[in-house]
């Protein structure tokens, strides 16, 4: 039994290892001197997030990222309640189909909804705009919001809405003091949950951006001109907003199994 | 007699193809305890909820102190219910789940909190307020459910198996708080369970509901005794049911001939468990043979369990004394025996 243990542990140790080598390593190359990524390392410096953040570029990547992350994690998140709600509450015909798609999108390859929201968006003169990307994200991300919603939602005793409206609460006065107060964990966790997705996802954005660049799209277009160590700075600094926000969502998730 | 609080006309509801409740007349009156019983599915719950407006009948009408309320919807009905999962809001705390009826209706901050505070006194949950829900035990939760029903003040109380989830000892202590404060408000209260024991401890009227239908309204006592049609006597526990047909004061049954005290023609006929007299050699009178099952003890006695040979199910209510004389062993022939005078002819 010992040793079995003692294996599983070996196991997932190196898994993490896997897993999370290539991204330590770039965050410790982001603080190393030397141009290349080589061993032995050289000194310690700061200097190669001095440069990537004093581009001009970069910080209008930034801005576009958190305007594109907060209005999709928004409206994702609405849109993905929403839906979840309606899955609670309602039966109807063909329900089924209904939440098959709902949850089809992230399933798609990326590449072929890229190609198919560049098409549409074009078509009806949105490609290239932060609204483009916007939409884009919100077909990919709403998901994820839905799925969080509706494990909220399934651990709710139906109940406790009749329950509203027994005491003298309408529909919408039982959905504002009955099914949101119940959700709120669920709709932080997703609204932390879209935001990370919409933050890092590359492919989409890059078919559908144009000159409107995101963080990922513009740390390609570097990576293609050289390797440079300010990419290892950016993707620090990415990979820490992303993994802030994803621990924040598992914190809320977390949180709502112990209070039940 | 004064108007009836509510009165069910002609009430049918069925969901699809299903009929859950039919041709349902019933009057409930101003300040009594009605229980309706009977088995899962046998149409009690939906009958309370379409109270609650939570259903609509799918025809017929209810009304509710002379007004018709179909259509209604729940928030506009004054109607609180006591779920059998309580139904108490995890996300507040005891004095904001009493007092969310109270804020549902627009009451000041001040005077709902004063309100609410009365009520948790009332309930024995003073110094409770701020606890959270899942810090409270069973029978504190059940206080925090009925307080938050009765805050604002109805003219009836519907109570869907609110006991079904407590312990055997606090369900008796329950039934003595529930019968307490039904005689002190005097509202009426409208109380659905599949517990017999329950709805006899606690109710002046209870209805027996079976297949969406109601067999039969009385007392318990007219109920337990006197019982009209044969899914009450079975519904209603620890009752023998004999049927066959009658000549010159003799009964056939597959049990046996026995002597009854009714005209001829077929006829079945009911003896209580507690009128069962126990022995091993034939006695006199009205007696059927069967075999020594198992015995289990209830609160009021003894319960002995019979086969006869042709595969019914006999009950016999016994004392521990009894018991004791007879030392009966599973597979052992007794003679069951009753008076046939005591006996309830059904119909």
């Amino acid at each position: 039994m010992k040793a079995r243990a003692a294996l599983g542990w070996v196991y997932l140790a190196a898994l993490f290892t896997f897993v999370f080598a290539p991204i330590g390593a770039s965050v410790v190359f982001s603080f190393n001197s030397d141009r290349f990524p080589t061993l032995p390392l050289g000194h310690f410096t700061t200097d190669w997030y001095a440069r990537a953040f004093s581009r001009p570029e970069v910080w209008e990547a930034i801005g576009n990222s958190l305007i594109v992350a907060g209005v999709t994690s928004v409206v994702a998140t609405f849109i993905g309640f929403a839906t979840a709600y309606t899955d609670f509450r309602y039966g109807f015909r063909f329900k089924q189909a209904y939440l098959a798609l709902a949850l089809l999108p992230p399933t798609l390859p990326l590449v072929i909804l890229g190609l198919a929201m560049l098409a549409w968006l074009s078509q009806i003169g949105l490609s290239g705009t932060l609204t483009g990307i916007i939409i884009a994200h919100v077909v990919l991300a709403t998901p994820f919001a839905m799925a969080i919603c509706r494990l909220r939602l399934s651990q709710m005793d139906p109940a406790l809405e009749a329950a509203a409206w027994n005491l003298g609460a309408g529909q919408w006065t039982a959905m504002r003091h009955v099914i949101l107060p119940f959700c709120a964990p669920a709709i932080v966790s997703a609204l932390c949950l879209t935001a990370a997705v919409s933050f890092d996802e590359f492919v989409v954005a890059w078919f559908v951006s144009g000159l409107n660049r995101t963080v990922p799209v513009m740390i390609l277009e570097i990576l293609q001109g050289n390797v440079d160590p300010q990419i290892n700075a950016i993707g620090t600094v990415v990979f820490l907003t992303s993994m802030s926000l994803v621990i924040a969502a598992q914190f809320m998730i977390f949180r709502r199994r112990r209070h039940g | 007699m004064a108007e009836p609080l509510v009165q069910f006309r002609a009430v049918h509801k069925a969901f699809g193809t299903y009929v859950a409740v039919r041709a349902l007349d019933l009057d409930i009156h101003r300040g009594e305890f009605m229980a309706l019983m009977g088995p899962s599915g046998c149409g009690k719950t939906t009958t309370l909820r379409m109270l609650a407006g939570l259903e609509q009948p799918t025809s017929g009408t209810i009304t509710i102190e002379g007004k018709v309320m179909n259509g209604v919807p729940p928030h506009h009905r004054d109607t609180p219910l006591v779920w059998q999962s309580l139904a108490l809001f995890p996300f507040l705390n005891v004095v904001e789940n009493v007092e969310f009826g109270l804020r549902m209706r627009g009451i000041a901050t001040k005077a709902r909190r004063d309100r609410a505070m009365l009520w948790l006194d009332r309930m024995q949950l003073t110094g409770f307020e701020t606890r959270r829900i899942d810090q409270l035990s069973g029978g504190q939760r059940q206080r925090v459910a009925l307080a938050r029903s009765l805050v604002t003040e109805p003219q009836m109380l519907l109570l869907d198996e609110p006991l079904s989830a407590l312990d055997a000892h606090l369900v008796i202590r329950m039934q003595g708080v529930l019968t307490k404060l039904q005689k002190e408000l005097g509202i009426t209260f409208v109380y659905v369970t599949h517990s017999q024991s329950e709805a006899f401890a606690m109710a002046d009227r209870v209805v027996i509901m079976g297949h969406g239908e109601i067999e039969q309204i009385g007392t318990p006592q007219e109920i337990f005794r006197g019982p009209k049609t044969r899914f009450v006597a079975e519904f209603v526990g620890r009752n023998n049911i004999l049927s066959g047909s009658v000549t010159d004061g003799m009964m056939t049954t597959a049990q046996g001939i026995v002597p009854v005290l009714s005209c001829d023609g077929p006829m079945e006929i009911v003896v209580a468990a507690d009128r069962v007299a126990l022995s091993r050699d034939r006695p006199a009178g009205a007696a059927i043979r069967a075999a020594f099952l198992s015995e289990e003890f209830a609160g009021t006695g003894i319960i002995c369990y019979f086969e006869t040979p042709d595969g019914a199910e006999w009950k016999a209510q016994v004392t521990e004394a009894q018991l004791a004389d007879l030392q009966p062993e599973t597979g052992q022939d007794f003679w069951l025996s009753w008076d046939p005078a005591r006996v309830h002819v059904i119909g």
